[in-house]
Order: structure tokens, then sequence, then C-alpha cells
């Protein structure tokens, strides 16, 4: 369950930029979760929820979470794809000469005020 | 008004804790090697018949991570070298806030290795840099072979995949060959060892992994 621990910093990263910025309340936060990040999205969605509330700049702001597919280069095969499943073997040659491109984020992207 | 833009890893504050130790790590000359794992895999065990030989050679620390009690770290005192435990009080996983506090009880100066094992669990610590030169999943062969596909990203993070409890491995269905190619498919790179902490299989070459990487 880390992601209360996640929650937690998401709140807090958010509530002091948006005091640097002078805004108001938060409307919604863009999150980038890739899938080998080893966060479940709907667990991060739950413990947000729950304490959202503790911060008035944040209580009533929503997530909007965009998954972010594992991406590989092969090297054998000169090409890009998108790993099946969380995995790094190449869907066309099935070998691991491989290199993550995209997929293990854990990134704010932006949010939303009043 | 346009959204205000971030593009910020949700974790920067536990990555610039674990920067700050990782670089007193470095000025002090410790290695630190943090050891993850489902429960019951023999984290404990391994530590324990690690510690004995190696702590003719080497001074050496080890941080206990658990939910709560001080088992673990009773167990690892027995062998004679400072350990300090740490009780997350429910949390899933150490973060490099607790380490950094941990720190205070150790002189760093004068270790050359520690070991932070880490709470038993597949998922979360994988997502916290503790400052560890190496990390060290451990997998037991009474655990599925399939591990490896369902936590990817505990394997993907890891340096070195200990699989331990080989001498149980004819009671089992257990693929060692499966496992492996599980673990490569979340990552590529990862070192690979087989051993028992009953019979002492494989300890010569764990120890040799933990020796050289203590040389730096």
């Amino acid at each position: 369950m880390h992601e209360l621990s996640i929650a937690m910093e998401i709140l807090d990263i958010v509530e002091r930029e948006a005091s640097d910025h002078g805004a108001g309340r938060v409307i919604n936060i863009r999150l980038r979760i890739g899938d080998l990040s080893g966060v479940e999205t709907e667990s991060l969605r739950f413990c947000f929820e729950a304490i959202r509330g503790e911060k008035d700049a944040t209580r009533d702001a929503d997530l909007i979470i965009m998954r972010v597919p594992v991406r590989i280069r092969c090297a054998p095969c000169a090409g890009e794809f998108e790993g099946e499943g969380h995995l790094l073997r190449c869907p066309s040659c099935g070998g691991l000469e491989t290199e993550l491109l995209e997929g293990d984020e854990l990134n704010i992207l932006d949010f939303e005020v009043e | 008004m346009d959204p205000i833009k971030l593009k910020k890893k949700i974790l920067t504050r536990n990555d610039h804790i674990a920067a700050e130790i990782r670089d007193r790590f470095r000025s002090s000359g410790v290695s630190v090697i943090n050891m993850v794992s489902s429960p019951g895999s023999g984290k404990t065990s391994l530590l324990e018949k690690t510690l004995g030989p190696l702590s003719t050679e080497l001074a050496v620390g080890v941080i206990e991570g658990d939910i709560l009690t001080e088992n673990d770290a009773r167990r690892i005192a027995m062998t004679g070298v400072p350990v300090h435990q740490i009780n997350t009080g429910g949390a899933c996983h150490l973060e490099a806030a607790m380490i950094r506090d941990a720190l205070a009880h150790f002189d760093l100066d004068a270790l050359d290795l520690l070991f932070i094992e880490n709470v038993g669990n597949l998922v979360c610590p994988s997502a916290f840099d503790l400052g560890e030169g190496a990390r060290v999943t451990i997998i037991s062969v009474t655990e599925g072979d399939d591990k490896p596909l369902k936590y990817p990203a505990m394997f993907h993070t890891s340096d070195l995949m200990v699989i331990n409890k080989m001498d149980l491995l004819p009671f089992t269905d257990f693929s060692v060959d499966s496992v492996i190619e599980n673990a490569r498919s979340a990552n590529p790179s990862i070192n690979i060892l087989q051993t028992s902490c009953r019979t002492g299989k494989g300890l010569d070459g764990w120890m040799e992994f933990v020796r050289s990487f203590a040389a730096g």
C-alpha cells in the first residue's frame, strides 16, 4: 500500500506549488504512471480521495491518471515496440537486448486551478 | 487559468534524501546493499550466514526494517554485528528518510559495508531509492517461479536475484529455468545466484558478490 505514501507526496507537492503560484483551489491533477512503476491506479485513487480533504487547496481535486505502457527499443530488430505486458522482451524476435524507453514513470504532469 | 506545469517525479523528496545519503555513504567509504523479497524468503537467514565470515574481514552494519517486532534485529545482534531496527508501524516499505534517521546509530566512517533488510514485500519497496549501491531480490523455491512476471518493478530495479532454499527444490514444482527466464524478461541484465542457507550451497558465490561489491 505504498500508494498512500505516493498520494501524500502528490498532495504536498501540489499544495506547495499552488501556494507558490498564489493559486486558489485545485480542480485536477494530471499524473503519468508507467506500467512498470509498481503503482496500482485504483489503489492510488482510493488513497488520494481519502486524504485530499486534509489540505484546503486540494479538497475538491480529482486525479487524472494517464497510464504509460512499456515501450522498448530492440537492438537486433532496430525497432521500437510496446512491451507485452510489463515485459522487456522484444515481441518481434523474442530477444532481451532491449532498452526501456518509457513505462517506469511516476510523474506529476500538471494541475489545474480555479 | 492554464494548467500549472510541474513535470516532476512524485517521489522527488525521497529521491533527494536518497541522493544526500548516497553522498554520505560515498564520502565515508560505505557500500550499501538493499535486500528485498516477499516475507519468508530467507533474507535474515542469508544475512546470518553472511555476517559471521564477513565480520572478520570487514566492518559491517545492518539496518533491519519490519512493520513490527525486533525479532530479526535480535537474530542479527547474535552475530555480533551492529544492528539498528526500524519499525515502520504499518508502512509496507522503507523510505530514504527512515534510513537517514537510522544512520545516527552508526559510525559511518568506521563502516565498510551496510546491509539494509527491507520490509518483506515485493511491490512497494521497489519505488523507494534508499541510497543503496546494489539492490538484491531474494526469491525462494517455495514461491512461484512466475514471481518476476507478477512483480516486474522489483526485478527491474534489482542488480541481483538470489534464488534461495535450493535444498527444497526436489519437493516443489518450481522451475529454476523459468524463474531465470522470467527475471530476465523484467531485467535483461540482472545477475543470478542459487543458494541454500541450510546446506550452504551457493553461499561462496554470494560471498564473492558481496566482497567484490564492498571492494567497489
